[in-house]
């Protein structure tokens, strides 16, 4: 049910999974949970931290037997192989392998070359060129030049097209034209020569470099039959993907397993294990296929339980990795209630986050603070309040705010009850007995309602018919940008909480206007001070994946599906023999 | 009798015509649609869409269109899955079938015979022993009794796999296939046998033990025919009577699909592509797995009705009666 995630969804194999993947806020783009090379503060220590080694003399006979393969695992793929086209986050994963990008980004944010090997940025922060490898080639042996990746570009910005990829925010030249005039090309993607391709922009956005740069699809393949206006035909092509990836396709059995083969093009060489497998594993048997050997690597649902069991089986190299991204309670701030500052940071103050987090997250988590996640390059603690569960400073808050108590021991004002209602779509929500407790304690009446997702976010983004949301995360935050665009924007789908500060604005947009890495490093800071002040939103946790792998397999701490570098992770995999 | 059959058709194709306006109604006029859940759409986009997929007309006029397409086969196009409905669930539903086919197979001929026994030794240990094992089998919940299943036969023992249909990576045909398949089927095929074989066998020990009371099997000890054959061409051919229309209930059952014993089994069954189906909002699928199960429950029925009077002459003289 991931309709929210337009693009490649993470890899969350834990309960969540199907409630949480379909639920993600905020923006959309490759997102990380894995990590490799930066270190960043995190939850506990590092982003990719090795727990237990394992013994690739213990692993089981089942997977011995598989000296070319290596079996990954996958959610509920829908089996739609097309970049750019897939509504499914699963297929997103899914199809990682099999076509590279121009760059990709590393966990913390940064960008790496993938396709092109160097990019040049003008001073002005407007036109980008991309400088592609030599000898690029897809994997039916035809070259891949800048052709192609005009040509896909071109293609997304088709009248037709229906799918994720959003360049609004990046205001390409000539789009306009293209889609709603009669130019036949647009006139800010120029083909400079085979390796080289410039794109002008109209709007200066750090995130362009990594927005334009995605996969490359084949003019030769996906462009053969088409017209502008026309892209029925991309249809019959969901199910024969070809491209540039170290794996190409070589059969998908229904709700079973994608099979790939090596591809002998990519432009790293051909990768040393000749067949990758997704495997489709339920949560509830993810541990018992990767102790029988069924699969070399998998995700699990992060408790002292499972890790104790996976650090038995002797063969399991494990690793407990940070997942950018962040529970909120989202507060309607339009409402007469909560328009008032003071009153959301009683409400912050009288609620014991401390004790939601360890219930629900079982020692892997912990209390957010700061509107990133810690994985973040921007990430950082400095001057942010922490706002420690303290119900008599919660009381102080609300008295000064004019709320008094009542008779019945709820506050009052202006003859009106401090009455809240919590929406959400678990039914087990440790917030529902915890804030109702916390709340009522200072004189808060707290109405918890569970509902379906579907109905909160259409509740939630149409009318303010709604005070609180909770059970949701936000998207995978790449970018600082991702965690706070909804706090400045003036879209109202993206604006949920209504929250409007003229300061936050100005810093937010000062933000993303400009590329220099450490300037926007000090005005995340800042901006981070004045919204931990400001308590748009209750932030509640960051959280901890738990997942594991075979030690027969190499390299393997570098992979993690769905991870923007994980193509590249995985043609570096051996089998140890 | 042709006249019976002919006005149960009847009534069959009514109370289809009338099934088909519920089940359209039931999901057309439900909040939200496919598209309503994804926040990144603009308003602009999403009235595009929804004009694109005939969402934004009248939901009566839709229903005639829907109406007409399935009267043609066309069951629509699942937007989850990118596919026509018709594909998906051919492959799908045939998975499911196999799976629930074999277990019926066997849960009707373990509750036949134990049903019978344990009613012919009514309070013996044995029929002691069932009782237990029926109440375990109606009480237990199937996850748990599923997971204990893989824990047990494919971790500690290795005997059959954790879950699947075939073995990972595995291009094996022809008998190869149909054995590989069979190795995987046999734990759910067990545990879904184990459940339904729980209730049965209740209602036929109950069934038997009424028959055996019944005046023409004392006549027929009376007349110092064998036990064996009091109990088994007797009491047995009467007692089976009425599993004539519990066998018609099963039909629906052999399509629709174990949602939980398939997720647990990694089977690629129908039961979780219905709710994923639901949580996606992907009517077009609901609607079309709806209408062919209840079809398949009014079939069940008729074709019920029809065997009993086929089987038992009293129902046909009865309708002479009445006619």
């Amino acid at each position: 049910m991931s309709l929210a995630t337009k693009s490649r969804a993470r890899r969350i194999t834990s309960v969540l999974a199907a409630a949480v993947a379909a639920l993600m806020l905020a923006g959309c783009g490759a997102s990380n949970n894995s990590a490799t090379s930066s270190t960043p503060t995190t939850v506990d220590g590092s982003l990719n931290k090795i727990v237990y080694k394992g013994d690739a003399s213990k692993s089981p006979a089942k997977a011995n037997q598989r000296d070319d393969t290596f079996v990954t695992t996958i959610g509920t793929p829908s089996g739609v192989f097309l970049p750019y086209f897939q509504d499914n986050g699963w297929d997103g994963n899914a199809t990682q392998p099999i076509f590279n990008s121009l760059v990709v980004v590393d966990n913390s944010g940064n960008v790496k070359p993938d396709l092109a090997e160097k990019w040049d940025i003008s001073s002005d922060g407007l036109t980008y060129t991309y400088h592609l490898r030599k000898g690029l080639k897809f994997s039916d042996g035809s070259p891949l030049t800048a052709k192609d990746v005009a040509f896909t570009l071109t293609l997304l910005n088709d009248p037709a097209y229906s799918g994720g990829a959003d360049f609004t925010n990046i205001g390409i030249k000539g789009v306009d034209e293209y889609k709603n005039g009669n130019a036949k090309s647009i006139s800010g993607i120029k083909v400079v020569d085979d390796q080289t391709i410039t794109i002008e922009t109209t709007k200066v956005n750090p995130l362009a470099l990594q927005t334009l740069g995605g996969s490359v699809l084949s003019k030769a393949y996906y462009g053969k039959d088409y017209k502008k206006g026309k892209l029925d035909y991309l249809k019959d092509l969901y199910s024969k993907p070809m491209g540039d990836g170290p794996y190409q396709l070589s059969k998908y059995v229904d709700g079973q397993e994608i099979r790939y083969k090596a591809n002998k093009y990519y432009y790293g060489g051909k990768p040393k294990i000749e067949n990758l497998i997704f495997k489709v594993t339920s949560k509830d048997t993810a541990l018992a296929n990767f102790q029988n050997g069924e699969t070399d690597d998998d995700s699990f649902t992060p408790d002292q339980d499972n890790l104790d069991q996976l650090k038995s089986f002797g063969f399991a190299t494990i690793r407990e990795s940070t997942v950018p991204d962040i529970s909120e309670i989202w507060l309607n701030n339009k409402n007469d209630i909560l328009k008032d500052k003071k009153v959301r940071q009683a409400l912050v103050y009288g609620l014991d986050r401390q004790q939601i987090v360890d219930v629900q997250l079982k020692g892997f988590g912990q209390v957010a603070n700061v509107y990133a996640a810690p994985t973040q390059w921007s990430y950082t603690e400095k001057g942010v309040p922490t706002y420690k569960y303290n119900a008599d400073k919660a009381k102080k808050l609300l008295d000064e705010a004019g709320w008094r108590e009542g008779s019945d021991g709820i506050r009052v004002k202006d003859g009106k009850k401090l009455t809240l209602r919590y929406l959400t779509s678990k039914s087990d929500d440790p917030v529902v007995p915890i804030a109702t407790e916390n709340y009522k304690a200072i004189g808060v009446n707290f109405q918890p309602e569970v509902l379906d997702g579907d109905t909160i976010i259409q509740r939630w983004t149409q009318g303010g018919d709604w005070d609180m949301v909770g059970g949701f995360r936000t998207n995978g935050l790449v970018d600082p940008d991702d965690a706070i665009n909804e706090f400045y924007s003036t879209n109202t789908s993206v604006n949920l909480t209504g929250y409007d500060n003229a300061e936050v604005t100005k810093l937010a947009k000062e933000g993303i206007a400009t590329q220099d890495k450490d300037k926007r490093k000090e005005i995340y800071a800042e901006l981070y001070k004045k919204l931990g002040e400001d308590v748009p939103t209750i932030l509640v946790s960051y959280r901890q994946s738990l997942s594991a792998w075979n030690a027969r397999i190499k390299n393997a701490e570098d992979f993690s599906t769905g991870s923007g570098d994980s193509s590249q992770a995985l043609a570096k995999l051996e089998i140890t023999k | 009798m042709l006249k019976y059959t002919l006005k149960r058709f009847g009534q069959m194709i009514l109370m289809m015509f009338l099934l088909s306006i519920l089940v359209f109604f039931l999901f057309a006029l439900m909040p939200g649609d496919f598209f309503s859940g994804n926040r990144k759409l603009t308003p602009t986009r999403l009235a595009e869409l929804r004009a694109l997929y005939g969402l934004d007309k009248p939901p009566l006029q839709r229903y005639f269109i829907w109406l007409g397409n399935v009267l043609h086969g066309d069951f629509g196009w699942s937007l989850k899955y990118n596919e026509p409905v018709t594909d998906l669930l051919k492959t799908y539903m045939f998975n499911s079938f196999i799976v629930a086919l074999a277990a019926m197979v066997i849960a009707w001929t373990i509750a036949v015979i134990v049903g019978v026994y344990s009613a012919t030794h009514q309070y013996a240990f044995v029929d002691k022993l069932v009782t237990v094992i029926v109440f375990a089998s109606l009480s237990f919940p199937s996850f748990f009794i599923g997971l204990l299943a893989i824990k047990f036969f494919a971790v500690d023992l290795k005997w059959l796999p954790v879950g699947g249909m075939i073995d990972t990576g595995s291009n094996s045909t022809g008998l190869a296939y149909v054995l590989e398949v069979g190795r995987h089927m046999i734990l759910p095929v067990l545990i879904l046998a184990f459940f339904s074989a729980g209730g049965l066998t209740r209602y036929f020990r109950s069934g038997m033990l009424d028959v055996l009371r019944l005046d023409f099997v004392r006549c027929a000890r009376a007349r110092g025919i064998k036990e064996h054959a009091v109990v088994y061409r007797h009491a047995l051919r009467n007692a089976l009577l009425p599993a004539i229309t519990l066998l018609g209930f099963e039909l629906p059952g052999l399509f629709s699909g174990a949602i939980i014993t398939e997720q647990i089994f990694g089977w690629p069954g129908i039961g979780p592509i219905q709710l994923d189906a639901l949580n996606a909002h992907d009517y077009e699928v609901l609607m079309t797995c709806t209408l062919l199960l209840s079809f398949l429950t009014i079939l069940g029925n008729f074709l019920a009705d029809v065997m009993y009077s086929v089987a038992d002459p009293r129902v046909r003289l009865a309708q002479k009666a009445e006619a």
